[in-house]
């Protein structure tokens, strides 16, 4: 006879009052929009404001750099997508190296702890001087001169020590008794790595490398100091012929293009992970 | 909720009153007196009166100046700032020196300097956004490379189109390998070490420069390297000049002086003594 009321009924969602409903809305919407209007009378009134505009936001300069930077950008993204997927496999092997047991495996252990100290340790950009500029002019016979490919080559070694940490970060996350419980099933180390630990540890760190894509995405900027044309140094070259810096804001809005979405996918991969997380405990 | 909106409110408030606070406050009283001190060391427009403040980039290299130090006076464009505060009245010690880099000497925005000199390029383009003083030097370019390199023996604009080039960035290099030898896919690099660097890693085969640092590279800092040839004029590079903030009125009076320098055959005795040109190295017109 009687029926479970549910807890939030909609009768009960049209009681609430104007004030309580649309008073937030209206807040935030007047707030952010009186922010705007200072911060822009604050910058349109400054003295130098007709220079900066003319000087950074000239929109036919934008226009006419727009194909080169373009093509730059083409460059950003290819090393990009190539150098994540190389990250990806490379810092598992370093974390995986560092969590084995046993004395047999103490080289691989201390190699992975050396690299990652060493090329945590140093700034991207001497990294990508060394590489880009050291090891081609050691003229060593068989190696690639390109420079493309000793820039990538540091942007992965560097950003492989960060993500290997988080790899190991993720492989601690994980329940000591799921390795006791693997053990107990008889599987040897690298099943209980392969089956048992890798699976859950992956799932949990991957909003915190999605994170370093994002991050590796504007880095990837760097070998630009290589002679690389990416999109800032194509910026750069008309800044530079015409002193007009309306070329990077070209450059700035397509990263924020590439990025934006990155960092959506990101929180949404995160919320989701989350939920996942509180119905398991349930 | 009321008393957060009235907070909310508040806080707006106090930055709406701040922000008309500076506002007001950067009005500064304008229209400044012809005094009789203009166009002499005194001159009050001068970022400071009695000084010669000049700014040039961080490294300098030969033989512009000399050593990487401006103040030693050895060098082209450091003997030329001498000569021109000598004209114009000033001491050898009210030159100061101040060290920027290249995007600080064009971006808008008062400058804590009269003028700066590295080697910047007269254009047409470039004029929109800076002031220029005169032309002091007009440099030939050379095409340099290692020694072991197959364009040593080029004869044509065909035969330098056939190698990797790269060039330095904010020198006019760059738009002459581009629009007057028609190379594709140049590098680009952040200065002139890196473009020699990557010319002895064998990343690239080739680059431009001006004729004179052509001349000390090759000789002193990268032996490596030689000249290869001498290239035409390019007809849209009109020459080195200082680079003043947008509408400096001191711009005529320093003008009036580097006329005085040159007409006295200053500069050709600096140009003889530090820029001095090779008659051997052949030309490549076409």
């Amino acid at each position: 006879m009687s029926k479970v009321r549910p807890l939030f009924s909609k009768r009960m969602g049209r009681k609430l009052r104007f004030r309580d409903r649309y008073l937030p809305t209206i807040i935030s919407v007047l707030s952010v929009t009186v922010v705007f209007f200072i911060l822009r009378a604050l910058v349109v009134n400054a003295e130098q404001w007709p220079r900066i505009e003319a000087q950074f936001f000239n929109i036919s300069a934008m226009i006419e750099v727009f194909p080169k930077v373009l093509n730059g950008f083409g460059i950003n993204m290819y090393i990009w997508a190539i150098s994540l997927v190389v990250i990806a496999f490379w810092a598992l092997i370093l974390a995986v190296f560092r969590s084995l047991h046993g004395p047999w495996f103490a080289p691989l252990r201390v190699f992975s702890i050396i690299y990652i100290d060493l090329l945590r340790g140093l700034p991207s950009l001497l990294l990508v001087l060394l590489f880009g500029f050291g090891i081609p002019a050691l003229q060593i016979p068989g190696l690639p001169q390109s420079s493309i490919f000793w820039g990538a080559i540091a942007m992965i070694s560097s950003y492989s020590a960060y993500a290997a940490e988080v790899y190991r970060s993720g492989m601690d996350s994980v329940h000591d008794g799921q390795r006791a419980a693997a053990k107990a099933l008889g599987l040897n180390q690298w099943q209980t790595l392969q089956y048992a630990i890798l699976p859950q540890a992956i799932r949990n760190v991957i909003p915190s490398l999605l994170n370093l894509a994002v991050a590796l995405q504007k880095d990837v900027a760097l070998l630009s100091i290589l002679g690389i044309r990416d999109a800032v140094r194509e910026a750069q070259i008309y800044t530079a012929r015409t002193f007009n810096y309306s070329s990077l804001i070209t450059a700035a809005a397509l990263f924020l293009i590439a990025t934006i979405p990155m960092a959506r996918l990101t929180d949404y991969v995160t919320k989701k992970d989350r939920e996942r997380r509180l119905q398991r405990t349930e | 909720m009321s008393r957060k909106i009235l907070l909310v409110l508040f806080i707006l408030s106090l930055f709406a009153v701040s922000v008309f606070a500076v506002g007001e406050q950067e009005e500064q009283p304008s229209g400044s007196s012809v005094t009789a001190e203009e166009n002499t060391p005194n001159d009050p427009r001068l970022y400071q009166p009695g000084k010669l403040t000049i700014a040039t980039g961080e490294p300098v290299y030969p033989p512009w100046m000399m050593d990487d130090n401006p103040a030693g006076g050895e060098g082209f464009e450091n003997g030329l700032v001498y000569a021109l505060a000598e004209e114009l009245g000033f001491a050898r010690e009210d030159v100061i020196w101040v060290r920027q880099t290249f995007d600080q000497g064009i971006v808008p925005g008062k400058k804590d300097y009269d003028f700066i000199l590295q080697q910047y390029s007269i254009t047409e383009e470039r004029r929109e956004f800076v002031d220029f003083s005169d032309v002091y030097y007009s440099p030939e370019k050379a095409v340099v490379a290692l020694l072991n390199s197959e364009i040593l023996n080029a004869k044509t604009f065909a035969d330098l189109r056939k190698v990797r080039w790269g060039a330095t960035i904010g020198t006019s290099d760059l738009a002459y390998i581009e629009n007057i030898l028609e190379v594709e896919n140049v590098a680009v690099y952040n200065d002139q070490v890196s473009t020699f660097q990557a010319l002895l890693a064998g990343q690239i085969d080739a680059t431009t420069i001006e004729l004179p640092t052509a001349l000390y590279v090759t000789a002193v800092q990268v032996p490596e390297a030689s000249i290869v040839a001498i290239l035409p004029h390019d007809p849209n590079d009109l020459g080195f000049g200082f680079i003043f903030e947008k509408g400096n009125p001191i711009i005529n009076w320093i003008n009036t002086g580097l006329e005085a320098i040159i007409a006295k055959g200053v500069v050709a005795e600096l140009t003889a003594k530090y820029l001095i040109g090779d008659e051997s190295i052949p030309e490549i017109s076409q």
